[in-house]
């Protein structure tokens, strides 16, 4: 390097004045994502195969479900109310339309809110941005950018097949059709950017206080909606769905319809776009749904100035303020929960013990999976304790049909979240051991007590939370107690085999080279452990539901086929639970076998 | 070049860096030298404006930090002691991102990359994309991303972390390099043979204060006693 005259401070201001403009900043920043999409794209077609086929031809089956299922709602609305441009039709879609998309709108704040905080304020990536010439709104937009992205793309998934079933169904004009992606991007922008704007100021001013904020806000929006809900379904079963429900519940819901709501703007646009008109030279629809659209979008770019000023002004500043905190130490002791584990856990031998009290500890101490179990878990319950309505007419054939089908729906839907949380969390386990294996492979202990630790760890762990979940189902559905037998066994064999597949698949196909237990579990072997796990969980339950449903009914309703006789139905139930009981112990014994040798074998 | 006037930064009630006064001069190796949670990373932070300091003021040539952090970053080339690159982009897309950011025109940053690339020797992976990097060879690309702009002072934290003999070698020799082209060095580290072979003048921070600040031989002849090297220097100090 060459020596030279130091520049004078009016070099160094012109030299500063060199750096990009907003717009050429924008086009740097526009290549920077491009080019990662490009590299992200070439990953996922050249080496998650399964995983992207799995995912594009899932969400187009549930796209394709929704689809249909609004296709039929919307052609019952048309067939027994009336069509589009009538009063009573308007009426209707005005109840139905604000209160499915101001819905969308709350939910969107808070999604676009969190994940703007999550990819802004502790993310790395920010932090190096900040040590480069970057416009503190650039960064801002930036950021907020993947936050729309990940809080929007469910709206787009769930109004999509929604707003073309109803333009099908209606016969909209084409017009329709063309106003239907302008009108949801312009809404999703809205309440993203509030969303938004709220948690920069909500760091800004209150930077302490954050998680309690968003909890607060959030409790009283569920006990809201929860009331709200409870007390439309509260009516006596003669007035529900009568006259004096509907009048009263298009009451209570009256809220939804507020003028000011960007959800009611863009039910009012629908409406008007799907009438035709009415020979009426003044009377322009696509002029009236027009109206709405230019609203939407004016509320949006004039939310989006605000947002940018809102970045340049407050970001740096509550970023600081963020990261001037002192950090927390809470102080770890025994707890309850350890006693308890130590106490539940006697029986087994004590390096075993050792070993899951370890895997207890770390899950405990990592909200990002307790937190997650807990939301699932939280919502099935909340879905579980209000099951009842079918106990009222026990006697009707009906009902019984349904009640059993969907005891075994219930079981089938605790399997179906236990094996993403078992893919989650349990098949990344060993892995995740790799780098620390060096501790473990310095003690005294076995390697295939480590595997059997976390076999037993899993299965417990899940057991105990299941069967609670699928006892408060039964009872709450009233299903006779060989019912509750047969499912509580049906958990069991569901908690052995998922726990089995995630620990055997896992040590069989572990990553070291990845720390992060979602990228880990985003693989070929957590994409092939999450499939598997389904067919098995619908395996098993169809084995037992469809010979306890027939057994149910036998003697209450005709059974044509010969061997759907009384007679050969105690036979085919116990078949099934047979059948069930030995697929369980192929799927739980021949993973686990093969991840205990490529376990014992395995050179880190 | 770059000046601390009194400045502290608290975090809650723990004071991190308490009323710190300190001036590097253009041309000017500096090297911040103290225990761990002695304050070295935080006033580092607060100098490439990741920190506000809580008082006090920070100057870089004519810029406040505060005031002004777009400028200043233009003049700092920043290599922190965790580096951050993004693992979907190839080395040299990642350069050219960082040169474009500083403004420079297409032609200045595919000769600055090329230059910092034989420098750093990075021609060998520059095109792989960067998960697949050892540690090294993402320090050696943090620092190439560092001097493309070619800044008026180079903040380093931690320089040898993770390097080895040979790439310690090459960095000492470009920071050395660097001070001497004119340009202003300040970095932290507690590898004190490194700063006794190439600094001009070290800071001994503890609790967040400057203990002391000057060049090696004046630390010799306030503590005679406590030997000859940095290191038994620094001990002694800290002892004491």
């Amino acid at each position: 390097m060459n020596e030279r005259t130091p520049p004078t401070d009016a070099q160094l201001i012109e030299l500063c004045s060199k750096l990009p403009s907003p717009d050429r900043e924008g086009q740097i920043f526009w290549r920077l994502r491009m080019q990662m999409a490009r590299t992200h794209l070439k990953f996922l077609l050249s080496s998650a195969r399964l995983r992207t086929g799995l995912v594009v031809g899932l969400s187009f089956f549930f796209w394709c479900g929704l689809f249909a299922l609004f296709y039929k709602g919307f052609d019952f609305v048309i067939r027994y109310v009336e069509s589009p441009g009538s009063r009573y039709h308007s009426d209707t879609m005005l109840f139905v339309f604000p209160l499915f998309f101001l819905s969308l709108q709350v939910m969107l704040i808070f999604s676009s809110g969190i994940i703007l905080y999550g990819g802004l304020y502790p993310s790395r990536e920010t932090a190096f941005l900040m040590t480069l010439p970057v416009r503190d709104e650039r960064l801002v937009f930036y950021r907020f950018q993947e936050a729309l992205l990940f809080s929007s793309w469910g709206f787009f998934l769930l109004a999509s097949p929604m707003l073309l079933a109803y333009g099908m169904v209606a016969k909209a004009p084409w017009y329709y059709f063309a106003y239907l992606l302008p009108l949801m991007a312009s809404f999703a922008y809205i309440p993203c950017t509030i969303g938004a704007i709220l948690c920069l100021l909500l760091i800004y001013r209150l930077p302490s206080m954050r998680r309690i904020a968003v909890g607060v806000v959030a409790l009283a929006i569920i006990v809201v909606a929860y009331q709200s809900i409870w007390k439309t379904l509260e009516f006596s079963e003669t007035e529900f769905l009568g006259n004096s429900w509907f009048k009263d519940t298009l009451k209570r819901f009256r809220f939804a319809r507020g003028e000011w709501l960007p959800s009611s703007w863009l039910s009012n646009a629908l409406i008007e776009a799907v009438r035709r008109s009415q020979n009426n030279p003044r009377d322009l629809p696509w002029l009236e749904a027009g109206k709405y659209l230019v609203v939407l979008v004016s509320n949006a770019l004039v939310l989006h100035l605000l947002f940018v000023w809102l970045g340049k002004r407050v970001f740096r500043p509550s970023y600081w303020e963020l990261h001037a905190r002192r950090a927390k130490k809470p102080k770890l002791t025994l707890a309850w929960v350890d006693r308890l584990a130590g106490f539940l856990l006697k029986p087994f031998p004590v390096q075993t013990r050792l070993l899951i009290m370890k895997d207890l500890r770390l899950f405990r101490r990592d909200p990002v999976q307790w937190s997650q179990f807990l939301i699932f878990f939280g919502l099935l319950l909340l879905y579980f304790a209000n099951v009842d309505r079918f106990r009222q007419h026990k006697s009707d054939i009906n009902v019984l049909t349904w009640v059993n089908i969907v005891s075994f729906l219930n079981l089938a839907v605790v399997g179906l979240i236990l094996s993403t949380f078992t893919t989650r969390f349990i098949y990344p386990l060993i892995s995740l051991e790799g780098r620390r294996f060096w501790i473990l492979s310095r003690l005294p202990v076995d390697r295939d007590t480590i595997l059997w630790g976390k076999f037993l760890f899993a299965a417990c762990g899940s057991w105990l939370p299941c069967a609670a979940l699928v006892g408060i189902s039964d009872v709450m559905l009233d299903v006779s107690f060989m019912v509750v037998a047969v499912h509580q066994l049906i958990c069991l064999l569901l908690c052995l085999g998922l726990a089995g597949m995630a620990v055997g698949f896992g040590a069989m196909m572990p990553n070291f080279r990845e720390q992060s237990p979602s990228k880990i579990a985003a693989g070929f072997g957590g994409t092939l452990n999450l499939v598997l796990s389904a067919l098995y969980i619908m395996a098993v339950v169809l084995m037992t539901a469809l010979p306890c449903h027939f057994f149910l009914l036998a003697g209450k309703t005709e059974m044509p086929p010969k061997l759907l006789q009384p007679q050969y139905l105690r036979f085919w139930l116990m078949l099934g639970i047979l059948a069930s009981m030995i697929l369980a112990a192929i799927v739980t014994i021949l993973p686990l076998r093969g991840g205990l040798r490529a376990f014992r074998r395995l050179e880190v | 070049m770059l000046r601390f006037d009194n400045v502290t930064r608290t975090y809650g009630t723990r004071v991190a860096v308490d009323c710190l006064n300190l001036h590097v001069n253009r041309g000017e190796l500096f090297a911040l030298l103290g225990h761990n949670g002695a304050g070295k990373t935080t006033t580092i932070k607060m100098l490439v404006g990741l920190l506000r300091p809580t008082s006090g003021e920070i100057h870089v040539g004519p810029f406040n930090v505060v005031e002004h952090p777009r400028e200043v970053s233009r003049l700092i080339g920043y290599v922190p002691d965790l580096p951050f690159l993004y693992d979907k982009l190839s080395g040299r897309e990642f350069l050219r991102f960082v040169a474009d950011m500083y403004g420079m025109t297409d032609a200045a940053a595919v000769e600055a990359v090329a230059r910092e690339a034989d420098r750093f020797q990075l021609n060998d992976f520059l095109d792989q994309l960067t998960e697949s990097y050892s540690h090294g060879m993402r320090q050696r690309t943090v620092f190439a991303a560092a001097l493309l702009h070619e800044p008026e002072l180079l903040v380093v934290d931690e320089p040898m972390v993770g390097l080895d003999p040979h790439s310690i070698r090459l960095v000492k020799d470009l920071l050395k390099n660097y001070a001497e082209a004119g340009k202003t060095v300040l970095m932290s580290t507690h590898t004190l043979e490194v700063a006794e072979a190439i600094c001009d003048r070290v800071g001994v921070m503890k609790s967040g204060k400057i203990m002391f600040e000057g060049r090696v031989e004046e630390m010799r002849q306030l503590n005679p006693a406590a030997g000859q090297s940095l290191e038994s220097l620094y001990l002694a100090m800290m002892d004491g």
